[in-house]
Formats: structure tokens, C-alpha cells, sequence
């Protein structure tokens, strides 16, 4: 815990310590590619594709890199991974270079790292003549149709009515009457506050039934979580009658402190993401759901809707609002759907540019 | 006069060596007063339990820190060892199935990587800070790359078993563990050559030149010996979590750094000892287990952490050999 102390004194160590380990990464990544050149395609393109993302080391992101991989290999195309560590000037300094090194014709797919980077990311794109799709992050007044017809869409998932729904699926594995503990994001993240919106939102609606015991931000990471949920067993004991975690890594280490005093399995325990070890756990009864977001769909369909409109199938200026800012589909995955899920991973048809989406963004605030 | 000044000098060093002792138990008492279950054995074990993987990983920085060094690459030697022990059990991506013959193989991978540490460190006359940060790097670069940001899941109950859900005497297996790496910790330190020459390596490294010890062996040695630690601290982790992954051992470079220092070991070097670090570990462990205990809100959590380590730092600190401070 006391680290997060020592961290404020060390932040230009810290940056510096990003970079290098984004070079590492990158290295890792391009000798990857290496390792497996792309089979040569009857129908290629000049474009070149491109996903932007934090880190191939996590799940999520590793799925939604392959994801754009699909679709490049679907159509032939060029397709670069490029990674930004956590560090928002490696992230914006690598696509300016890929916009120089492509001339402009790029395509690219981005999770930016941070909100205000996705205007200077825009920007760059529309300057050199490129397309880009944003994800989950950017300045709510930055909208597609002010920057036509470069800045094609942005997508992302509303963290409210999915937190609450997996909370509601939380309360009925306990019988919907008790205690719970909650663990949440960085407090600053706007799905961290989204999903704590939600969780608040299902509480209020027991009419007093469910009681929030105790929430404690673990800033998305497993250990932390598990220390968190030690301390939590010694001060309510049998009070918790089930965990509510803001993703599934956090949900996995307060499990894995749940077994650690013989309570796996009793206490049931919710998450967000779907990873795969969040999966076996709903099938071993230990964890009581978990939200599927489809990494490979947005992965592919950030690329395949800009691509639409660079080959003239769509006019990305004419379509309307709900088409340029919209959510995807997060998929509840319980005890009861998550065979069903596994046999039926969700399928991602690049033709079917918004078959997923579930309407326009909403700004709360 | 004078011999009052040296004998108040003397009393307040004493007083200095305690420090972190008082503040371990003023911060207990003062959890403990607020909410009486801290004090139930139940905590207690939890406590040790959430200690383990620190302290483990605490002994092997203990040394490097003694010398005057500094070693950044725990993580990515965790990391990357931790992915090897898993994928060394029965999982769900490999075939190969060695059971707990893994954990001798993940601590001499550690081991390896320490060597590493040290070899580029000495021979490439590198600054440790430089040199370990970049075995770090490589070590999670390294672990990223054969996963590709999967995970493995660990399915050998016998390894997560006699690794950390075990338990004997009501005491969970990492715990004992735990307890066998600080004892080897503190042999090394005082009853054997090695251990002694690390004092006068951080003391003053050229006086400990001229009197004929080895520096540059002993530095590459020690950066192994420490290896050998985050490798045992990969296992343990594994273990603990049922998975091996690449971001594994997040946080765990600060937490280790932040309880040495708390402990009483100078980061200059030659002052403090592996079992200052045992202290400076449960400072850290109570510490944030009083704040769950205690209510603390989450906002004013890291503030108060912050005031209490600079606290810890400033009682424990021998200024009487401190010339500058950088």
C-alpha cells in the first residue's frame, strides 16, 4: 500500500521507466511479427492498418489487437500493432511516425491512453489525410462529425446499466439480502466511475435489502485487491455476503483471498471483462458473473467501418449520429449462460458494420 | 560534558535501532485500539500470509541495498518467473508437468537473472539503477512474449497446496516458507564471509578493496543471491494467485523498496540488516490492513500512508554518518 507514497516523489523515474519498458514491449511485438509474416493475399490494399493500445501483456487488449489482425487479414492489408505502455507521448509520438512512414494512408484504431490525447491523435490523423476510430477514451466535446470525414466513430461501453446488471447478478447468488464489499478502479478513470455508478444505482433500487459494507478503489490491480479483501474478512467476517470487483482482475485476487480462508465458493464474487479465468471460476461456482466485451469485435470493427467508407461502401458523413458515437454490447455471462457462451464465442461478421451497436452515447455529466 | 554528549549519542543510536520496533507497535496498538479483531488470530494469520511474497522478495533487496546498490528488476524477475513455474505445472497451455520440481527451477531462473544483473552491472561498469531496469524491462518483455498477454492457469493442486494454501498448525504453507527464506537471509548475512564483505562493500567500497575483498565477485554474487529470492517470491506468487501472467508482480518493486527503507536500511548502504527489512515489511502489511480495519477513507488513505512512512524514515535514520544528503 505504501507504495503509492513513494511513487509522487519518483514520477519522471516513472516515465522514463514507461518509456523504456514500451520500447521492450514494441521490440517483443515486432519480433513477433517477424516470426510470422502474413500470408500473401490475392485482394491487397495500400492502406495500412493499424491498433493503438496500452499493453499486449493484459487480456483485453491482446484480444483486441488480434482482432484488427483478423480483419487486416481478411482484406490483405498491412497491420501494425503499436503499443503505448501507459505512456501518452509514446502512444501520440508512434502514430505521427506511422502517419509519416504511411504518407497518410492509415487506418487506424485507437484506445487512447488518456482523454485529452484522443483530440491530439484527431488531429494528427485529419492533418495527414488518415482515418481513425477512437475507443472508450476522449474529451466528451470531441465528436466524429466536427472532423468529417477523418474522425469516423467513436465506440466504447456504457460502464452504468452493465455494473448494474452484474450487481443485480451478484445479489441473487446470495439471495438478495445482506452485506457487500466493493472493490473499484482508479478513481479517476471514467469506467472506474461509471461501474461504481452502477453498483450505487442496483443498491438503491433493494430498498435497503443490499448494504454497501465497505469500498476500497484497488486501482484495477489483482494484489492489491487481495490484500484488500484479507483486511475485509478480519473487520465484517461473515457480514460479506458477496464482493463486488470493477473488473475481473480484482475479482480474481479478492476470490483467491475468499480461498485463502476457506471461503471460495461460499462467498460469491462478481467481475467485469471477461477473461478467461473469470469464466472458470462462474463454471466452479466461485464467481457469479462476469461482462463480455467482445475485444475481437472492436478490435476488427474500428478498422472495418473506416475502411467501408474508404472504399466507398458507406459515405461516413451521411450516416447519422448513433452510427459515428455508439456502445457496444457487453454480454452477462452467469452459471447458467457461460457453457452456452464458451460453445458460442460471439462471432464478428465484418460486413455487419453496426449488427452490435446499442445505441448513442450518453454524457452524464 | 563530553562524555554525557557520547553517551546521549550512544543512548539515542540505541533508541534508533528499536525505532522501527516502536513504530511497528505503536501503529498496532493504536489499529488495534480503534478495531479489537486486529489483534484475533484470524488477522494475524492474514496478515502473515499477505507478508509472505514481500518478504521474500524483501530479503534479496535487503542485501543489494546494503552494498549501496539498488536493484529495480524484482518485478520482471518475478514476472517472467512466476510465468515459468506455471507453465511447468500441470496448466492449461503447456504439456510439460513437473510438479514442485518447478520451484527449485523458477528460484535458479531468478538466480540466473540476477547474475545478469550483476555481471552487467560489474563488467559493463553500468550503474546498477541502469543495469537492473533494463533486466526488468526485458524480464516482462520477455514474459509478454511467450504469453502474448494470456494467462496461464495453474491446475497442479499440489503445487498451489504446498506453495500457499496449505496449512500447518493453522498457519498457511507461504508463511512457513516465508519464515525458511528469512532464516537463509540471515545466516547468509552473519555466518558466512559474503554476507560480512556486503557491509564493508557499502560501508566504503575502496577501503573494502584495499583490504582484500573481492568486490566485483561479491557484487555479482550478491545480485544472484538476490535472484535466487524474486525467484522463490515467482513461485510464491503463482502459487498464491493460481495463474502466471506478466503484470504479476505489479507494485511489488515499491512495496520492497518502501519497507527496507522503513526498516532502517540506509539506501547509502552499509547500515541495516535483513532482519530491520522483517520489520519494515509488517509496517508496510499493518499499515494497510489498519486502514481497511480502521475506515479510513479511501481519499485520505495515501495521505496518511505517506505522513506515517516519512515518520517511520525520519526516526529510524542515523544522520551521524550521513554527510550529504542526496
Amino acid at each position: 500500500m505504501a507504495k503509492n507514497v513513494s511513487e509522487l516523489p519518483l514520477t519522471s523515474k516513472l516515465s522514463r521507466r514507461s518509456v523504456l519498458k514500451g520500447a521492450a514491449g514494441a521490440a517483443a511485438v515486432g519480433s513477433l511479427g517477424g516470426a510470422f509474416p502474413m500470408p500473401a493475399l490475392a485482394e491487397e490494399t495500400t492502406w495500412t492498418l493499424a491498433n493503438s493500445l496500452r499493453s499486449v501483456a493484459n487480456p483485453y487488449h491482446a484480444t483486441f489487437a488480434k482482432g484488427g489482425e483478423d480483419f487486416a487479414k481478411s482484406i490483405g492489408a498491412r497491420y501494425e500493432v503499436l503499443v503505448t505502455e501507459g505512456n501518452s507521448e509514446k502512444g501520440i509520438a508512434d502514430i505521427k511516425a506511422l502517419l509519416q512512414r504511411t504518407g497518410g494512408k492509415l487506418i487506424l484504431n485507437v484506445d487512447p491512453n488518456d482523454s485529452p490525447d484522443a483530440r491530439v491523435i484527431v488531429e494528427e490523423v485529419q492533418k495527414a489525410g488518415g482515418f481513425v476510430v477512437t475507443q472508450w477514451n476522449k474529451p466528451d466535446d470531441l465528436h466524429p462529425w466536427d472532423h468529417n470525414p477523418n474522425y469516423v466513430a467513436h465506440m466504447s461501453f456504457d460502464g452504468v446499466p452493465t455494473a448494474e446488471a452484474i450487481a443485480n447478478e451478484l445479489f441473487k447468488a446470495f439471495g438478495g439480502e445482506g452485506g457487500i464489499v466493493a472493490l473499484g478502479g482508479i478513481l479517476s478513470n471514467v469506467p472506474a466511475i461509471e461501474r461504481k455508478l452502477g453498483l450505487d444505482n442496483a443498491i438503491a433500487k433493494t430498498n435497503g435489502k443490499v448494504t454497501l459494507l465497505d469500498f476500497q478503489p484497488a486501482d484495477w490491480n489483482e494484489q492489491k485487491a487481495f490484500e484488500i479483501t484479507q483486511a475485509w474478512i478480519t473487520r465484517f467476517g461473515d457480514q460479506i455476503k458477496g464482493v463486488f470487483a470493477a473488473n475481473d482482475g480484482m475479482g480474481m485476487g479478492a476470490l483467491e483471498a475468499l480461498r485463502q480462508n476457506g471461503l471460495a465458493g461460499k462467498v460469491p464474487v462478481v467481475g467485469i471483462d471477461g477473461i478467461d479465468a473469470a469464466l472458470a471460476a462462474i463454471e466452479a461456482g466461485e464467481f457469479a458473473g462476469t461482462v463480455a466485451w467482445d475485444p475481437l469485435w472492436t478490435g476488427g470493427m474500428g478498422l472495418a467501418i473506416p475502411y467501408a467508407h474508404v472504399t466507398g461502401k458507406i459515405d461516413i458523413t451521411k450516416e447519422p449520429k448513433e452510427h459515428r458515437e455508439f456502445y457496444g454490447t457487453g454480454i452477462i455471462v452467469t452459471k447458467d449462460t457461460v457453457a452456452d457462451y464458451k460453445a458460442n464465442p460471439p462471432k464478428v461478421d465484418f460486413n455487419d458494420l453496426w449488427g452490435k451497436a446499442t445505441g448513442q452515447i450518453q454524457y452524464r455529466s | 560534558m563530553a562524555a554525557i554528549a557520547v553517551e546521549r549519542g550512544q543512548m539515542l543510536g540505541h533508541w534508533r535501532r528499536w525505532a522501527p520496533v516502536a513504530v511497528l507497535l505503536g501503529l498496532c496498538l493504536v489499529v488495534g485500539l480503534i478495531n479489537p479483531s486486529f489483534f484475533s488470530f484470524g488477522n494475524a494469520v492474514r496478515m502473515l500470509n499477505t507478508a509472505a511474497i514481500p518478504l521474500v522478495v524483501c530479503m534479496g533487496a535487503t542485501f543489494v541495498i546494503l552494498m549501496g546498490s539498488i536493484d529495480l528488476s524484482v518485478e520482471g524477475t518475478i514476472a517472467l518467473c512466476a510465468v515459468a513455474a506455471s507453465m511447468l505445472v500441470t496448466n492449461d497451455l503447456t504439456g510439460v508437468t513437473i510438479g514442485l520440481w518447478s520451484v527449485p527451477a523458477a528460484i535458479l531462473l531468478g538466480g540466473a537473472l540476477g547474475l545478469l544483473n550483476g555481471l552487467v552491472h560489474v563488467k559493463l561498469r553500468i550503474p546498477s539503477f541502469m543495469a537492473t531496469l533494463g533486466i526488468g524491462f526485458a524480464g516482462i518483455g520477455i514474459a509478454t512474449a511467450i504469453l502474448g498477454g494470456v494467462m496461464v492457469r495453474i491446475a497442479d493442486t499440489d503445487f498451489r497446496n504446498w506453495l500457499s494454501l496449505g496449512r500447518l498448525f493453522g498457519i498457511p504453507a507461504a508463511v512457513w516458507i516465508a519464515g525458511i527464506a528469512v532464516l537463509a537471509a540471515w545466516v547468509i548475512q552473519e555466518r558466512t564471509r559474503i554476507g560480512r564483505w556486503i557491509y564493508a562493500i557499502g560501508t566504503d567500497e575502496q577501503t573494502a578493496r584495499n583490504s582484500g575483498i573481492p568486490v566485483e565477485r561479491t557484487r555479482i554474487l550478491i545480485f544472484g543471491v538476490a535472484g535466487l529470492f524474486y525467484g522463490l517470491a515467482g513461485a510464491l506468487s503463482a502459487a498464491q494467485i493460481g495463474r502466471g501472467h506478466a503484470l504479476i508482480a505489479q507494485d511489488r518493486l515499491f512495496t520492497a523498496i518502501t519497507a527496507v527503507v522503513v526498516g532502517g536500511t540506509a539506501l547509502s548502504g552499509g547500515v541495516g540488516s535483513v532482519l530491520n527489512s522483517v520489520i519494515g515489511v509488517f509496517i508496510v502489511i499493518v499499515l494497510a490492513n489498519g486502514m481497511v480495519l480502521m475506515g479510513i477513507e479511501p481519499y485520505v488513505q495515501k495521505g496518511v500512508q505517506g505522513i506515517l512512512i516519512i515518520a517511520a524514515v525520519a526516526l529510524a535514520l542515523d544522520r551521524s554518518r550521513l554527510d550529504v544528503v542526496k
